[in-house]
């Protein structure tokens, strides 16, 4: 199976902020594959490597050593992202302009067709529910609204890799639930989706396979279910066990 | 280049959604008629005051905006983390720096437009006459040399710690040459070693602003600079833009996107 | 106890605030002379007004020359700009070509930077003429007003207003109120004179004023103020040229005696007086001052 997400002994350092503490190893020789039309978990405590990663396969942070690839391309190049939609887990769009407008822009970015753009935005703006706030400035939207934006933004360039940061993360369980379907339709169409989240229980429902890093290290990596037999525990309590609470099982 | 355009319009959107062009227009417009309300001895066919006062309120403002609006780019696009969302995209930081100079370099041509349409209107009523390419000129070299401001902003927004003080030291900067620029070469000359030849590298080296400022000659109703010299200075602001948008480049390409 | 409306409160607090205003006034003016001042301009600048002042006096000169002017660094290397052709006092001659030679400040450029630089700026020296003048009359104007006391920017713009622009009572009305500013005055009393004398024609009139801007020179001489010898030069000239035509040449020859007194050139003058006697000699009833 070609990998869609791959990381080679990536390894993030960078310098501590405090004077005389040297370097700090973010991301330690991770090893990765995520294959495609998988839904993949990547977990791990706050401070655990995981949004290093993360901005690694981005771009926004450049590899100490090690490589990473999205569909075989080194992430260093631009042209790999062309195929990715990515939601943060902060919302930070231009709050001067309307979801319409941030649509329109990113779908310009993206080289998108203005009539094929149009469409996409009226079909996102539907499935996002914001139909009625379409004209309105980002700024006066709720958290929830800005969300649902982001999450508009990310599926513009109807992606068939998406990056999503703590996607449920200050949703209702209403907007949680329709993350989740929208998860569940993306893999059904064959996209493949890398997530992280600290929602454990939205994790192992959705979720073919996870991986657990802490302090920068792989922990586990394999099937939820496979996990699940193999500890002879819940998600959890594997995760804190991994990540070294003694009192999980 | 629909990257580049995309980011272009994203600048401009934001420059007329703020309110700073139209503060800066109105307060030129206003100062600008109430000078022009004056009556001096009665007699209304003076002009040229009122011209050079405007042109000198359009420099200001004009300077007021580009370098405002340059300065807080990249600092803002840091700052709120919209950064992020945009380089997850197929957009390399080379088109986000050309972008954003191209956003900028566009805003304040609209804004030049408007002022000088302004600036035409008000002459036009006294003077009865409209030289257009006289104007036109004008409002070519200015723009030119704002989009060396631009530049030059831009590479300080990279360098310097805020956009306040950016700003601060872009408009110090900008305003001694524009003052001093020209008369370097003489200052150098009455210098002893080796100050003389610190400053004749330096007038040598900075950007000649001034030559871009023909405000005397719409003023004074002077004939144009010759269109041969006016190629040659903005292939000599392209010149300068495109070093100081690499210079932006190389910093920013190493510069992490968290502060 | 019931709280007072803040609106009433309001009410009350400007009223004070306007009384007191009102009874203090009178007091407040007392304690500077910043009250006295009519101008906005006045007071914001203060006494930096002065400085002002004479850049605006500059930048009309500038733009008689329609921007073609040294500039603070043209005038350290030694390039000056006389006055005197902005009021109208330069000959034709010696006086024009030192001018011509002054305003030559450019010189050769010294580097490509330089040459290329001079295309975008005015490099040809002019005069305005054929009623642009009054193109620099703003800038006088606004002279005056930041500072009355200096009578160059009075007799200047009169000069060009009546001469030039055709504007005579403007240019009367100008000259009173710098002589109210300076009552002491000798040239704006000589120009006033002269616009009496040359435009209205009022003989009797441009007299007294040229006699007393005379007095006023000589109590200034006498103060120590040590006013303009020119200046009484060219008051006597003149009373001396207006007595000549109305035929007092006894007069006229009194004056030209106390021009020549300090005059650069008494041997012209000497000729004028010989010229004048000779002509007492032919008319005897002229030397009973008719």
């Amino acid at each position: 199976m070609d990998a869609i997400v791959e990381l080679k002994n990536l390894r993030v350092e960078y310098r501590a902020p405090e004077r005389g503490q040297g370097k700090k190893v973010a991301v330690k020789d991770l090893n990765l594959r995520v294959g495609a039309g998988e839904v993949f978990g990547f977990l791990g405590p706050n401070g655990a490597g995981k949004t290093t990663t993360m901005n690694v396969l981005l771009g926004f942070v450049n590899a100490t050593s090690g490589a990473a690839y999205l569909f075989g391309v080194d992430v260093r190049q631009p042209i790999s992202r062309q195929r990715i939609g990515y939601l943060p887990e902060l919302t930070y769009y231009y709050k001067f302009l309307t979801a319409e407008e941030l649509l329109r822009f990113y779908a310009k970015v993206f080289g998108i067709p203005r009539a094929t753009a149009e469409t996409r935005i009226e079909r996102l703006l539907k499935l996002v529910e914001l139909e009625q706030a379409r004209k309105r400035p980002i700024r006066t939207y709720s958290k929830g609204m800005q969300q649902r934006v982001g999450l508009a933004q990310a599926l513009i360039n109807d992606p068939d890799l998406l990056i999503l940061d703590e996607p449920t993360s200050g949703l209702d369980p209403l907007g949680r639930m329709k993350v989740r379907e929208i998860i569940q339709r993306l893999k059904n169409e064959g996209k493949t989706v890398f997530f992280s989240s600290h929602e454990l229980g939205e994790v192992e429902t959705v979720c073919d396979r996870v991986a657990i890093i802490a302090q920068g290290e792989l922990k586990v990596e394999g099937a939820v279910g496979e996990l699940v037999t193999a500890h002879r525990a819940n998600l959890e309590q594997i995760f804190l066990k991994l990540v070294g609470y003694t009192g999980a099982l | 280049m629909n990257t580049v355009m995309a980011l272009a319009g994203i600048v401009i959107k934001e420059l007329y959604r703020r309110k700073d062009f139209y503060v800066v227009f109105v307060l030129t417009a206003v100062m600008t008629l109430l000078l022009g309300s004056v009556n001096f001895f009665h007699d209304d066919k003076i002009v040229r005051y009122l011209k050079d006062v405007c042109l000198l309120l359009i420099w200001v403002s004009a300077l007021v905006i580009a370098i405002v609006t340059s300065a807080r780019q990249l600092p803002m696009e840091r700052e709120s983390r919209t950064i992020f969302p945009l380089l997850a995209k197929p957009v390399t930081r080379a088109q986000v720096i050309v972008g954003k100079f191209f956003g900028c370099w566009f805003a304040v041509g609209l804004g030049l437009l408007v002022f000088y349409f302004f600036f035409a209107v008000l002459a036009g009523s006294r003077d009865h006459r409209w030289p257009l390419a006289e104007y036109i000129q004008a409002l070519w070299l200015q723009w030119s040399m704002l989009a060396m401001v631009i530049a030059g902003v831009l590479l300080g927004s990279l360098v310097f710690a805020a956009p306040s003080s950016n700003s601060t030291i872009s408009f110090v900067v900008v305003a001694g040459i524009l003052l001093l620029g020209r008369h370097l070469n003489q200052v150098a000359l009455q210098q002893p070693e080796p100050l003389k030849t610190l400053v004749y590298v330096l007038y040598f080296v900075i950007p000649h602003l001034e030559w871009y400022d023909i405000r005397d000659r719409v003023s004074f109703d002077q004939a144009l600079v010759p269109w041969a010299d006016c190629g040659l200075a903005t292939l000599y602001a392209a010149v300068y833009v495109a070093f100081l948008l690499f210079a932006a480049w190389l910093v920013f390409r190493r510069k992490p996107l968290n502060q | 106890m019931k709280r007072p409306a803040p609106a009433l409160v309001l009410i009350a607090l400007a009223t004070v605030s306007v009384s007191l205003g009102t009874v203090c006034e009178r007091r407040v003016g007392q304690w500077s002379r910043r009250n006295q001042s009519d101008s906005v301009l006045k007071v914001l600048l203060g006494d930096g007004r002065r400085l002002f002042a004479n850049h605006f006096f500059v930048m009309a000169d500038v733009y008689f020359h329609s921007g073609y002017y040294p500039s603070v660094f043209d005038r350290r290397t030694g390039a000056e700009v006389d006055r005197r052709h902005l009021s109208g006092q330069e000959q034709e001659g010696e006086d024009g070509h030192d001018h011509e030679k002054e305003m030559s400040f450019l010189g050769r450029p010294k580097d490509w930077i330089e040459s290329f630089g001079r295309h975008f700026m005015i490099t040809e020296h002019t005069h305005l003429s054929g009623g642009g003048e009054r193109e620099i009359l703003p800038w006088l104007k606004l002279s005056a007003e930041l500072d009355p006391q200096q009578v160059d920017t009075y007799t200047v713009a009169a000069f060009w207003l009546r001469n030039h622009l055709g504007k005579v009572q403007e240019a009367e009305q100008f000259l009173r109120e710098g002589l109210r500013a300076n009552p002491d005055s000798d040239q704006i009393l000589f120009a006033l004179g002269q616009l009496y004398y040359e435009n209205y024609q009022d003989v009797d009139r441009a007299r007294n004023v040229w006699e007393l801007a005379l007095r006023r020179w000589h109590e200034a001489e006498s103060r120590n103020g040590k006013p303009e010898p020119f200046s009484r030069e060219q008051i006597t000239i003149n009373l001396a040229r207006l007595e000549e035509k109305a035929g007092n040449y006894q007069r006229a020859i009194a004056h030209l005696q106390e021009a020549r007194l300090l005059s650069p050139a008494p041997a012209a003058l000497d000729r004028q007086i010989d010229e004048l006697r000779q002509k007492l000699r032919a008319r005897p009833e002229a030397a009973q001052g008719k």
